[in-house]
């Protein structure tokens, strides 16, 4: 908690209070609200919670021991993993490659960049509604597909077809923030680098491998360590998509996260895996980020 | 293929889905069906029903989801930003831990958070109340903000203050009336930021508010009103289109602001 200064001298007085009114609605909210919760994440996964008992049963590690021997979530644990890899891949080569070819402050370029970034102010709940709708068996594509006498395309009805459609519509639907960092990022290249590089002879693949995309090491870290920790928390679009279909095949964790907690009433299980999926994260982040600072190290040499 | 060429066929297809959108929302489900690019048997009645969906009303929702929106913005920017004023101007080692402090908030996914703060929701009497879930997405927005306004106050020069405080006025005087008013840049990024993830969040108001109370914000009550008509596209549509058609429009007059939050945001740590 946050205690009033002493006073200070040359200080008027009820500084103190007033720098105290200021700090402590914040600071208390916050304290209440977020760092609260993830103890008590903690703590609620070595019980039985079932969302409603004011005093919920400490079972210990139970929860823990289930969670390795769960079918469900070893199948949406790989799910979501698939996600987020292959959905991290297409949302940065997308993002860096429009970025390299909108950059620049022409009347065009922002427009393609306000095209190529619309989708993610739409909610991924409506974003989702509305692919199942072109997608789905009876849906617009598929109308096309049977019109001219082909196959009706499982996109959504088919597992594998439905884990790739969802990556396909989480790439369509992110990518466009990408660009727009690949962008911040492709403003810190220093000009004269690329010129002089031009001037030498290297040609355009050759200035993008040697001089460019060193020069975006850090800014290709922060894409990937974003990407990662958003697709590994895919929640509402498997919602509105597939609702986790055909047969539970595209669950993700957060799905199930959800679904254990608030469907079948084990919030304290729904804990545990809360808990797996932050430290996954987390320990997700924290390779990915001392892998790249590696690799930026090793281009600086 | 040549750039331009490929970029207006990237357009094409990031914009198809829109067509298809707006253009089905007003069809009948038989043209929509055998038809679903073409702009045949154009008619308002889809629309008009899906504004008078007994499951969703749509009007009602806007208005909750505005309410929401506009409570959580003037919450944050009141919280926030005295917060970091404090921390930006006192060079004491305490605030720089606050500020750490706040910062460890950012890598905190509010997703997986919903089960405990149902919790912490229910101990304190507001679970299923507006009141409870506006202070949990004002709570969302504050890491992320107060970062972001005490880096852009560390850009207003100090002697300001000094100015304010020779001439008599307190802290908290100083702070509104000479500080603030410069932060406008940094309020109005967050405030549009704010808007989006407030007027988007599916996950916390069905949660926290629950299907029971009957208080439906726009994402609530497209899924309330969709999932289970998920083939009848009369419904589908219109209501998707009633659901981004204020946030497309408010998107086109603020797109700067926020693809330069976003920047400001990415280059942060």
């Amino acid at each position: 908690m946050v205690r009033p200064p002493a006073p200070a001298p040359r200080k008027r007085r009820g500084d103190g209070l007033a720098t105290t009114l200021m700090v402590a609605p914040a600071t208390i909210l916050y304290t209440v609200m977020l760092i609260v919760p993830v103890g008590l994440a903690l703590y609620l996964s070595l019980t039985d919670w079932d969302g409603f008992s004011a005093n919920p049963a400490f079972v210990g590690a139970a929860n823990y021991l289930d969670l390795l021997d769960d079918p469900e979530l070893r199948r949406a644990s790989l799910v979501t993993l698939l996600v987020a890899v292959a959905g991290t891949a297409g949302l940065n080569l997308l993002g860096l490659g429009f970025a390299l070819l909108v950059n620049g402050n022409s009347r065009a370029n922002t427009f393609f960049r306000i095209v190529l970034f619309y989708p993610h102010v739409l909610s991924a709940l409506v974003v989702g509604f509305l692919w199942s709708a072109i997608l789905g068996t009876s849906g617009a594509v598929n109308n096309l597909v049977t019109t001219w006498g082909g196959e009706v395309i499982p996109f959504l009805s088919d597992p594998t077809w439905a884990t790739v459609t969802m990556i396909a519509v989480l790439v369509w639907a992110g990518f466009g923030v990408n660009v727009v960092l690949y962008l911040a990022g492709l403003q810190a290249v220093p000009h004269s680098l690329i010129e002089a590089a031009r001037i030498d002879g290297a040609t355009r693949w050759q200035v993008f491998r040697n001089v460019t995309l060193p020069a975006l090491g850090p800014s290709v870290t922060v894409n990937i360590v974003l990407s990662l920790v958003t697709l590994l928390k895919t929640y509402d679009l498997v919602v509105s998509l597939t609702a986790g279909g055909p047969a539970g095949q595209t669950q993700t964790v957060a799905y199930l996260i959800l679904w254990n907690s608030f469907h079948d009433a084990r919030l304290g299980f729904g804990s545990a895996q809360s808990v797996l999926l932050m430290l996954v994260t987390a320990a997700l982040a924290f390779v990915v980020t001392k892998l790249r600072r590696r690799g930026e190290l090793a281009v600086h040499q | 293929m040549t750039r331009k060429t490929f970029l207006w066929a990237t357009v094409a297809f990031m914009l198809i889905p829109l067509y298809v959108l707006t253009v089905n929302a007003f069809k009948g489900q038989q043209d929509i069906l055998s038809n679903p690019f073409g702009l045949g048997g154009l008619t308002l009645e889809p629309l008009g029903r899906a504004l008078t969906n007994p499951n969703f009303n749509v009007f009602k929702g806007y208005a909750i989801t505005l309410l929401f929106v506009v409570a959580v913005n003037v919450l944050s920017v009141g919280l926030a930003a005295p917060a970091a004023y404090v921390i930006a101007r006192s060079p004491k080692r305490r605030f720089r831990a606050l500020m750490l402090f706040f910062l460890a908030g950012t890598f905190i996914p509010g997703q997986v958070l919903v089960i405990p703060v149902v919790y912490v929701l229910k101990t304190l009497g507001l679970m299923g109340t507006i009141r409870g879930f506006v202070l949990f997405e004002t709570t969302l927005t504050l890491p992320f903000s107060i970062f972001l306004y005490a880096g852009y106050i560390a850009t207003v020069p100090a002697v300001l203050d000094q100015a304010a405080a020779v001439d008599g006025a307190g802290r908290l005087r100083t702070f509104w009336q000479i500080v603030f008013p410069l932060m406008r840049p940094a309020v109005a990024t967050m405030v549009i930021l704010n808007t989006f993830s407030v007027w988007n969040d599916f996950v916390n108001p069905q949660i926290i508010l629950g299907p029971g109370s009957g208080l439906y914000t726009v994402t609530t009550g497209v899924y309330a009103a969709v999932s289970q008509y998920s083939t009848d596209y009369t419904v589908v549509f219109p209501t998707l289109l009633l659901a981004i058609a204020p946030l497309l429009v408010f998107f086109v007059f603020m797109q700067r602001h926020i693809i330069s939050g976003l920047t400001a945001g990415a280059t942060k740590g």
